[in-house]
């Protein structure tokens, strides 16, 4: 055997060694945790706003279902604030656009109220339809395929992570789908068309302009679930004291007691990076 | 000492690829070197049972029809009645498991192991850890390398990569290399344009090929060099950005595509070129840049994996995987080939040639061989101990396992016993007792 040191880490030429030799440099460029993460305790917190925001918009949802059901909203109450809810949308995205947002994707205003008339006509015209759509299933299984839907809303929902699992589309076909279950157990096709219109509002226009908001103005970010947090559990109030207290609790697990227990499981990271892994290609 | 072995992987011929021809090649050698072999694979198609390859080399194609990605279905015991025939109608004594995804290779170690059979394994690929799939597959390496007496890599950082994986001794893993047969890639540089400078690629045209780093430097290069011509042959996913980038930067009279090349037709396309360029991501040994360089190309490649281990310096130029750092290297290849600073393709040849030989890698198998042959039998109690390390849940799970496999075992050998089974003479007469 030749003297320590010299064994080089190459296969073109014998060195002397048998096969199974190993060197003293075995596992060298062996790396632990290179890309870990430092996590605020605070910042977290504020990340998982998100979440508890769109856990709330949901619960919104649910609620403003069961007040029609109830006969405690009239469906045009609820159709004319969320026109009105709408407008104020556009008008603040229209306010944070760029400057020349319009000349360059060449999208003129005339394009926007198109896709308006496009959408209501279509969910008014098919409206009569949803309402008996699902007549002949059990109200039990479309409770339940609601809230399976309404799960899978929250679980696919792009949150700004970068994972495998998130998909907007799934999202938010999910969100459609258990809207239409729902309008379908209401009374008019008026109950229809607002219940459809409020859920394309909150599963589609919402979460655009909520993302807006958070590259244009930070704050919003810790505001912003507050104000929908605070909201959501008046309204769940209204309705079942024991739901506020769970729908609470559960906010408050989520944005205070998850990013600790992140933060706490961050001792357990091992991951392993070495000159096996698969290149990144930086340009 | 002669052996008998049996060569077990899911992958083989019809299938061409670098596991294949590894077995083949292996196989051959062994075979001229006075040792039994026969191979077992899953159905191809209709192909299924016994065929004689080259030189009298026994194949079995079970009649097991893959599932996922060419390989068999994991069920642990119902390959084993057959198996478990064929390893005692051939008298192996040694059984042969290639590549971390063959299913078949691992299920066959293990009936071995139950059947008090020795066991060697080569791992072909490299794996990371983070992603789910090879986390799934570590975990399975981990158990099917519990117990194999030892372990082949075709190279040092896949040895690292292995030993990690599989939680197993760095005692108990050998590094013997790929081999190329070099009579079959001879330079002929009558095939060249001799007024151009062209650059061959021959890979399959996918993500961790590299493809988009080749896609992003065609035009710089093409741009810069406008004697380079590029030729590029294989086939894949990512073949439709080299398109648009040949399209985009109008490169159709420079850029060539050959699409998918058969395994005997890559030597003439390598001919056809003076640099050969690899842009693979990540690779355990790369065996095409040594043929590449076999046939007097220079070769470009990226430093990763095993890659830096394969070829003295002189013989390659290596980039970072990123456009940046590959262009340069190209750049210096080309600009060595203008100023003629460059090997005789015939004395790169013959240096080349010496490196990787088949018979040296058999050679150094069967030393392995040898030295397993001898090595105790464990009984089931210390067998099962073996499966102690993998986890909480993982390890009574496979414990459970290996028992009922046992147990499998034990009724088979009652409704089927040995002595009913004929042994196969040796016909072909390579194999004689000594």
């Amino acid at each position: 055997m030749k003297e320590k040191g010299s064994w080089r880490k190459v296969l073109y030429e014998d060195q002397g060694v048998p096969d199974d030799y190993v060197d003293d440099s075995f596992l060298e460029e062996l790396r632990k945790n290179l890309y870990i993460r430092d996590y605020e305790y605070w910042s977290v917190v504020a990340e998982s706003g998100v979440v508890t925001q769109h856990i709330s918009c949901v619960a919104l949802f649910v609620v403003v279902f069961v007040y029609m059901d109830e006969n405690r909203l009239s469906p045009e109450t609820l159709f004319i604030f969320s026109l009105f809810c709408a407008l104020l949308g556009y008008y603040m995205n229209n306010f944070m656009e760029q400057r020349n947002f319009r000349i360059w994707s060449r999208r003129t205003r005339w394009d926007d109220l198109k896709t308006v008339i496009i959408i209501l006509a279509f969910s008014g015209g098919l409206s009569p339809v949803l309402m008996t759509l699902t007549d002949t299933i059990s109200t039990d299984t479309v409770y339940a395929m609601t809230a399976f839907m309404l799960l899978a809303n929250i679980l696919f929902h792009d949150y700004g992570a970068n994972a495998a699992m998130v998909s907007d589309s799934l999202s938010f076909n999910a969100g459609i789908f258990a809207s239409v279950c729902l309008a379908s157990r209401l009374e008019t096709t008026w109950h229809a068309f607002a219940t459809v219109t409020l859920a394309i509002e909150l599963f589609a226009l919402w979460p655009v302009l909520r993302r807006k908001l958070k590259t244009h103005y930070q704050r919003s970010q810790v505001a912003l679930p507050l104000l929908m947090g605070t909201v959501a559990s008046m309204a769940i109030w209204s309705v079942s004291i024991t739901c506020a207290i769970v729908f609470i609790s559960f906010q408050v697990f989520v944005s205070f007691a998850c990013p600790a227990w992140l933060l706490n499981m961050q001792r357990f990271k091992n991951n392993i990076h070495g000159p096996w892994d698969e290149a990144v290609i930086r340009s | 000492m002669k052996h008998r072995i049996c060569m077990v992987s899911d992958f083989f011929y019809p299938n061409m690829g670098g596991v294949e021809s590894h077995i083949y090649s292996l196989s051959q050698c062994l075979m001229a070197l006075g040792h039994k072999v026969i191979i077992i694979t899953h159905a191809y198609g209709d192909r299924t049972g016994v065929r004689y390859l080259s030189n009298g080399l026994k194949t079995y194609y079970l009649p097991i029809h893959p599932i996922y990605n060419q390989c068999i279905l994991p069920t642990v015991v119902f390959t084993l009645p057959l198996i478990r025939n064929i390893l005692i109608r051939e008298n192996i004594d040694i059984v042969h498991g290639h590549s971390a995804f063959s299913t078949l290779a691992h299920e066959a170690m293990l009936h071995a192991k139950a059947m008090k059979l020795k066991t060697v394994f080569t791992d072909h690929s490299l794996f990371g850890f983070a992603d789910i799939s090879s986390i799934l597959t570590n975990k399975v390496l981990k158990v099917s390398l519990a117990e194999c007496n030892h372990v082949i890599c075709v190279s040092h950082t896949s040895k690292e990569n292995t030993v990690l994986r599989a939680a197993i001794s760095p005692h108990k893993v050998s590094v013997i290399p790929n081999a190329v047969d070099a009579t079959s890639f001879v330079p002929d540089t009558s095939n060249r344009n001799s007024d151009k400078i062209t650059i061959v690629v021959v890979s399959r045209l996918v993500y961790r090929k590299g493809t988009d780093l080749l896609a992003a430097i065609l035009p710089v290069i093409c741009k810069k060099y406008p004697q380079v011509d590029f030729i590029i042959g294989g086939d894949g996913a990512k073949r439709l950005i080299l398109e648009e980038v040949r399209e985009q930067e109008k490169l159709q009279d420079r850029v060539q595509m050959l699409g998918n090349l058969h395994h005997d037709q890559v030597h003439g396309v390598l001919n056809r070129g003076h640099i050969f360029l690899n842009t693979s991501l990540t690779e355990a040994f790369c065996i095409a840049i040594v043929e590449g360089a076999c046939c007097g190309l220079q070769v470009v490649t990226t430093k990763v994996g095993g890659i830096p281990e394969v070829l003295p310096e002189h013989l390659v130029y290596l980039a970072e995987p990123n456009p940046k750092s590959l262009i340069e290297a190209l750049e210096a290849a080309i600009e060595n080939r203008i100023s003629g600073n460059i090997l005789d393709p015939w004395e790169q040849h013959r240096q080349v040639s010496l490196l990787y030989t088949w018979e040296n890698v058999a050679e150094r198998t069967v030393k392995i061989y040898n030295r397993i042959i001898n090595e105790e039998n464990e009984i089931l109690s210390n067998r099962i101990r073996r499966y102690s390390h993998l986890g909480k849940v993982a390890s009574p799970f496979f414990m459970a396992v290996i028992l009922l496999h046992f147990f499998f075992l034990f009724l088979i050998e009652r409704l089927r016993p040995r002595e009913n089974i004929d042994v196969v003479p040796d016909l072909n007469g390579c194999w004689k007792d000594d």
